[in-house]
């Protein structure tokens, strides 16, 4: 089918390119592309996608736009503050190009919607911020057999790999389970801005090459990028014949929900809530309970329980010392998944029954003191 | 001589930030032993108390996959340390 004059116009510089021309760019137009996160990947995924003019475009996020997101979230405008990114996504997309089809998903994705969901499209793009989310994605997509382009990102550093059924590895077979201890999402460890720009914008050029069949996809690879060292990583990646979802006899044959936390905690740990710790507090003991934040400085210095003592995560193995070996120690951080690796240090340099602060700061504020600032 | 390892950036914390580090060993699980001397408590978040590679974690030698503590590094190595990143 020939392009009408706008659409001439519109992706002259596509049409010129051999590799995609008048066939690729029609291909474009009556792709189905699903974005999972409308976050620091899926907001330049998006964008160039729009651009690129893949017809379809399908936005899932349940969350709204915060002050916060503005940093590296580019699909954002400061106006859009408090909105749902799913809806004020598709008004950007669709102001980018009025041509193709925007669909806003405002809803968190689970294994209740996902099937109903993966099938209104052809290709799935990864950019979010849970790795439940992620292994749910995944194995969603080798169930339904759609392609799955997925990135992620921590501090300085960002990966991507593209599954395509049949055709190589899936992401559970690079990374069978998450970690016991979580490494952290971006507003616990901190972003470059820019770096999601790098990953997206990988993630939405192996979308288009998917659709139009231009070069070779990244199937079987893992790509690794270091922002501070300006270094790309390029790792093999084999299919594993005892992968749960895509193995020779998978276990996991329907798209199911992680519990969070994915992993058990290790015996010898204690859990407390936030407002058991709120009663042990009041109770006045004479000797107070010691409680150890581990989080960053600059998180500590915004706001944190009286009393306790701020040892970043990082520095625990080595201040160990500190905690005096005849006081339980309670672990806490901005939401648990910090302190519980605390935990999981203390028990291994056999300090006894240390305890983690169950939904760390961010639960302390919502249930007990919402005038405490958690960055 | 020894060998480079190359660390994750969810690990960095336990390398002061450095995103890699000189070590010695002729075997992954000497290498892991040498930087755990300098960067105490690093090992247990890559390996765990049966000496498996943690499943969040991939380990390879130069661009060859390590699926097991025995394997070889040699002068000159590079160990990759890759964890399964979360962030969007």
């Amino acid at each position: 089918m020939s392009p009408s004059s706008r659409e001439r116009e519109r992706y002259q510089r596509h049409l010129t390119l051999a590799e995609i021309g008048a066939a690729g760019q029609h291909k474009l137009g009556e792709a189905r592309v699903l974005v999972v996160g409308a976050g620091g990947l899926g907001s330049p995924a998006a964008l160039y996608l729009a651009a690129a003019g893949c017809g379809t475009l399908g936005l899932v996020d349940g969350d709204r736009v915060e002050l916060s997101n503005l940093q590296r979230q580019v699909l954002f405008a400061t106006a859009d503050v408090g909105r749902a990114k799913a809806e004020a996504g598709r008004e950007r997309l669709a102001a980018l190009n009025p041509d193709i089809r925007v669909v806003a998903h405002a809803l968190e994705l689970r294994a209740a919607n996902v099937r109903e969901l993966f099938a209104q499209y052809d290709i799935v793009l990864d950019g979010t911020d849970r790795l439940a989310a992620r292994y749910l994605i995944n194995d969603a997509c080798v169930i339904l057999r759609r392609p799955l382009v997925s990135a992620a990102i921590h501090r300085f550093e960002g990966q991507l790999m593209t599954y395509v059924p049949g055709r190589g590895p899936c992401y559970r077979c690079a990374f069978p389970q998450g970690a016991a201890a979580p490494v952290g999402n971006c507003a616990e460890a901190g972003v470059l801005g820019v770096l999601p720009g790098v990953l997206g914008t990988l993630q939405a050029t192996e979308a288009i090459k998917l659709i139009t069949g231009a070069g070779e996809p990244l199937i079987g690879r893992l790509i690794t990028y270091d922002a501070l060292e300006m270094r790309f990583g390029d790792f093999r990646i084999s299919r594993r014949r005892d992968c749960a979802v895509c193995g020779d006899a998978p276990t996991i044959t329907e798209p199911r929900d992680t519990p969070a936390p994915a992993v058990a905690a290790p015996a010898g740990l204690q859990r407390l809530s936030v407002t058991q710790l709120r009663d042990l507090l009041a109770q006045g003991e004479r000797e107070p309970p010691l409680l150890v934040d581990v989080r960053e400085v600059e998180e500590f210095s915004a706001g944190h329980l009286a009393d306790a003592v701020n040892i970043p995560l990082g520095e625990l193995a080595q201040r160990l010392a500190e905690i005096a070996s005849d006081r339980q120690p309670i672990f806490i951080c901005r939401s648990g998944g910090r302190s519980l690796a605390a935990c999981q240090l203390a028990l291994a340099a056999r300090i006894a029954a240390p305890v983690n602060l169950e939904g760390g700061m961010r639960a302390w504020a919502a249930e007990v003191d919402p005038t405490i600032e958690v960055l | 001589m020894g060998c480079t390892v190359r660390i994750a950036s969810p690990l960095r914390s336990y390398t002061a930030g450095a995103a890699s580090m000189p070590a010695r060993g002729e075997t992954l699980a000497e290498v892991l032993a040498h930087i755990e001397q300098h960067c105490p408590g690093i090992r247990f978040r890559m390996i765990d108390e049966q000496d498996r590679i943690r499943p969040h974690l991939r380990l390879f030698v130069n661009t060859s996959e390590a699926l097991e503590l025995s394997a070889a590094v040699r002068d000159g190595d590079t160990v990759h340390i890759i964890c399964a990143l979360s962030g969007g």
